[in-house]
Parts: C-alpha cells; sequence; structure tokens
C-alpha cells in the first residue's frame, strides 16, 4: 500500500516538474516531501482558507438546495400521485381541470430536469436566466434545489404509492380527508420507506454541487482547484478536497442510519 | 334526527356500478333498506358485487347511478360531507389495516383526538374500556406487526368502534384470518350485534349468518336474487341459484 502510494505520489511530482534532483526515494525523503508540498499547498499563504470558505459555500448550497429540494420535491410528489388517486373519483369541474393542469406542469418539470446535465442547467441559469444577477450563491441553490427537486419528486411519489390502498381506505373509512389521510397516515409510512433513498439524494446533491465551479462560484471543489493553479501540484489539493467530500459523506451516512434504526420500532 | 330501533337508517335505490362503459356491472338495480339494530349478511359466490354493494355504502366505491341515504341524507350528492358521514360508518376490511406505524393505542385515538375533536385522555380512557372489552386491554402498546391475525382484526374493529358509529360495515372480517382464529373474531362480533349496534357483514361463515343474522341477502351478479330471514334463506331457499350456492358452501 505505502509502496503505491509512494509511486503514484513520485509520479505526480514528477510531472509537475518538482523531482528532478531526488535521488534515493526511501521513506524519510517521501515523508520530506510530503511535508513540504503540504506546507506549499495549505500553510503558505494561508491557501487552507481556499478549502475552508469553499467548504463553507459547499454547504450553504448544499443545505438550502436540498431545502427547497425537498419542497419542491413533495409539492410535485402530491400533484403527480394525487392525480393519479384521484383522477376516477372526482366529479368533471374546476378542481379536476386544476389538478390536471397542475400534473402536465409537474411533468413537464420533470422531463426537462431529468432529461438534462446538471451543469448545463447550472449554466443556463446563471449566464442566461438569471444572468442580470451576481448573487452566485443564490443561483447555485435555486438551480440545484430546483434539479434535486425533481429527483425527491419520484422518490416521494415512488414512497407514496408504494403503501397499500388498503391504509388510504382505513384513513377514509374513519372519516378523515384526502389530505389528512395523506398526512397522518400515507406519508409518514412513506417517508419511512424513502429515507434510503432520500439520504441517497442528498449524498447525490453535495457532491454534485462540485460543478458549482462552471459558474466561478468558489466552492470546495473550486477551492482546491484554484491552490493547484498557484502550487502547480496537483495531489495535494485534490487528494484533500476527495477526502473533505468522503468523510462528510460518511458522517452523513452515519446519522441517516441512526435515524433509520430509530424509525424502524414498528417493525420488530 | 334521531333513529329508532327498526326505522330504515340506509336506504338504497337502484344502485348501479358499472366500470368500462357497461362491460362490466358490478352492481346492477340494488334496492333494499337496513333497519336499526338489523344485523345483515350479505352472501354469495365471489364477483357477486357483494363487496362493492357493501364498499358503496360509505362510498369507497363510487356508484355509477342510484342513490344511498343515510339518516334522511342522499350521501351520493355533490352537497354531502361524505367524511362527516363516514364518521358514523365504522368499517372492517378483510386484511385489517391498521397503521403499521403507530402503536395499538394510537391506531384507535387518531380518528378520536383528530376528527371528533376528543381530548388524548379521554380517547385514550375509551379505548382502553374498548381494547379490555376484546381481551386485549394489554396490548395497547404494542405495534399491529406484533400481532396475531385474529387479534388485529379483534383491534380493527374497536378502532372502528371507538369513533361511536351508528352502522358498522364488515367486507369478509373472517376471510385473510387462519381457521382458528376465525372464532375469536365471530365472537367479537357476536357481542356487537347483541349490543344493539346495526350491522352489515359480507362473510363466508354461514354459521354466523344463521345464528347472528336478522336478514340475509343473497347477491349474484350484482343483484339481490333472494333476501329473507335467515331461518327461511337455509332451510327453505326458493331461487335455483342460492340453492346451488349453499349445496357448494354448506
Amino acid at each position: 500500500m505505502m509502496s503505491l502510494l509512494s509511486s503514484v505520489y513520485a509520479g505526480v511530482i514528477a510531472l509537475a516538474g518538482e523531482a528532478s534532483q531526488s535521488s534515493s526515494g526511501g521513506l524519510g525523503d517521501l515523508w520530506n516531501r510530503l511535508k513540504d508540498d503540504f506546507i506549499n499547498n495549505f500553510i503558505t499563504q494561508k491557501r487552507y482558507m481556499y478549502l475552508l470558505k469553499g467548504l463553507g459555500i459547499t454547504f450553504e448550497v448544499t443545505f438550502f438546495a436540498a431545502l427547497l429540494g425537498i419542497f419542491l420535491g413533495i409539492v410535485v410528489a402530491l400533484i403527480r400521485s394525487s392525480h393519479d388517486k384521484l383522477k376516477d373519483e372526482m366529479r368533471p369541474g374546476f378542481l379536476k381541470g386544476l389538478l390536471g393542469f397542475f400534473n402536465f406542469i409537474a411533468n413537464l418539470y420533470l422531463t426537462i430536469i431529468r432529461g438534462t446535465p446538471m451543469v448545463v442547467q447550472l449554466m443556463i441559469a446563471y449566464f442566461v436566466i438569471f444572468a442580470a444577477s451576481n448573487n452566485k450563491v443564490l443561483v447555485a441553490i435555486l438551480a440545484f434545489g430546483i434539479n434535486s427537486g425533481a429527483y425527491v419528486a419520484e422518490i416521494i411519489r415512488s414512497g407514496i404509492m408504494s403503501i397499500d390502498n388498503g391504509q388510504f381506505e382505513a384513513g377514509r373509512s374513519l372519516g378523515f380527508g384526502y389530505i389528512a389521510t395523506m398526512v397522518h397516515i400515507i406519508i409518514p409510512q412513506a417517508f419511512k420507506n424513502v429515507l434510503p433513498a432520500l439520504a441517497n439524494e442528498f449524498i447525490v446533491l453535495i457532491k454534485e454541487t462540485s460543478v458549482s465551479g462552471y459558474v466561478g462560484l468558489q466552492d470546495l471543489t473550486k477551492g482546491g482547484d484554484i491552490i493547484r493553479s498557484r502550487t502547480y501540484s496537483a495531489f495535494m489539493p485534490l487528494i484533500a478536497v476527495a477526502l473533505i467530500y468522503l468523510v462528510i459523506v460518511i458522517f452523513f451516512s452515519r446519522l441517516v442510519s441512526l435515524l433509520e434504526r430509530r424509525l424502524r420500532n414498528s417493525d420488530r | 334526527m334521531i333513529v329508532e330501533k327498526g326505522d330504515v337508517i340506509i336506504s338504497v335505490k337502484d344502485l348501479k356500478k358499472y366500470y368500462n362503459g357497461e362491460a362490466i356491472k358490478a352492481l346492477d338495480g340494488v334496492t333494499t333498506d337496513i333497519r336499526k339494530g338489523e344485523v345483515v349478511v350479505v352472501i354469495g359466490p365471489s364477483g357477486s358485487g357483494k363487496s362493492t354493494f357493501l364498499r358503496s355504502l360509505n362510498l369507497l366505491e363510487r356508484p355509477t347511478s342510484g342513490t344511498i341515504t343515510f339518516n334522511g341524507t342522499d350521501i351520493t350528492s355533490k352537497a354531502t360531507d361524505i367524511n362527516k358521514l363516514r364518521q358514523k360508518m365504522g368499517m372492517v376490511f378483510q386484511h385489517f389495516n391498521l397503521f403499521p406505524h403507530l402503536t395499538i393505542m394510537k391506531n384507535m385515538t387518531l380518528g378520536p383526538t383528530k376528527l371528533l375533536g376528543m381530548s388524548a385522555a379521554e380517547a385514550e380512557n375509551k379505548a382502553k374500556i374498548l381494547l379490555d372489552r376484546v381481551g386485549l386491554g394489554d396490548r395497547g402498546d404494542s405495534y399491529p406487526s406484533q400481532l396475531s391475525g385474529g387479534q388485529k382484526q379483534r383491534i380493527a374493529i374497536v378502532r372502528a368502534l371507538a369513533m361511536n358509529p351508528e352502522v358498522m360495515l364488515f367486507d369478509e372480517p373472517t376471510s385473510a384470518l387462519d381457521p382458528e382464529m376465525v372464532g375469536e373474531v365471530l365472537e367479537v362480533m357476536k357481542q356487537l350485534a347483541k349490543a344493539g349496534m346495526t350491522m352489515v357483514c359480507v362473510t363466508h361463515e354461514m354459521g354466523f349468518a344463521r345464528e347472528v343474522g336478522t336478514r340475509v341477502i343473497f347477491m349474484d351478479c350484482g343483484k339481490i336474487i333472494e333476501e329473507n330471514t335467515p331461518e327461511q334463506i337455509f332451510t327453505n331457499p326458493q331461487n335455483e341459484r342460492l340453492v346451488s350456492f349453499l349445496q357448494k358452501v354448506l
């Protein structure tokens, strides 16, 4: 493992043109070079600040985009599943027409968002739709949130559809209305079923914000890339960026499995 | 409107339910009255429309045409608040349909607290009394997945009773149970009938129909073929379809 790392690292250094005078390549030598590289990339001129500030931006964008995504996702999922469930039951009229219209809009939204790449959506948001705005963070939150919402919507809808119709009928037969049945009976069960998929979507979202650099937003990835462009060494900053993402994702996954275990009470 | 024993509580007139235009006639002109205190047992071969009939009574199925009047209110009318009326019609399903994410106690208090405006303590007291009555007083904190089928169905019955319904609808309540658990559920239904509850039961339990029913309705092909007292139905069936049905099930 160590020797593999050593040879990879040597290769990287050689590419960067810094290894011209190295001779032996022993472990001590490697350690010294790592240390120098670390200081050069992170300590000198407080370059770690690029990562720290970038991480802050990544968190900010991910957090608010996730909130927006969950909100949009729930709304779209409710529109789509209500349309599917109620279209036979509702009498023709204004409400039915309205639901049909919203369903059409929801389907259009899903088709467009899921049919185009995230990076392209982000660039269209920044350079076309919000060309007048200079608030990169806000534009990124909107773009990522709207994108995530489409995936969350399908996750939640699949959760709602996975609940046996008998649950729905039991709620209605007690006298609960459609919305109250959804709120008290269907959604709590659906949420539990889709929690792993939702957590996965959040993990995808964290990592997807790494394309923020396309519109010049200095997130974590862009921060690492700026360091690389200053020090001309790629290894340290990029590996550091990768490790930070990895730690965040592992931490978050742990959190979710704890939550899952608590929600599993009723399945004993 | 106060309904006395013997008064009509549900009146069904020329009820029709068609699927695919008129290709499938699940209900083809059903007319009958349910009176206060009656235990009406609906029997018939599968596909005869008996479940559709029962589920139409609280509009889980929307009829194609015809009217259903409950306590003098036309429930098929657009202006009727069906949610309010459903509170007065308890329903028990073949597959129990307890809420798996809630404890037994929460299953029973959800409706009374959210819909009838009872306080949590009040609803829990009432639930405890009902649970004791069906011999499950100690299972309030359990989840549905921890109970047997017979226990689940008994809970489902008292969950419906917790709403103080005027009528109880049973949709094949024992069909999904292991044979040794059928008895305990029928026993609860029998108690309920004795207490004077108005009941409409779709069932294959001919023993129950004979012993507890005050009237038996035999359905086939979406129509009521014959209705009479259990005694007449079982000892003196008139229609040949009923005769052949009884030969098969008895």
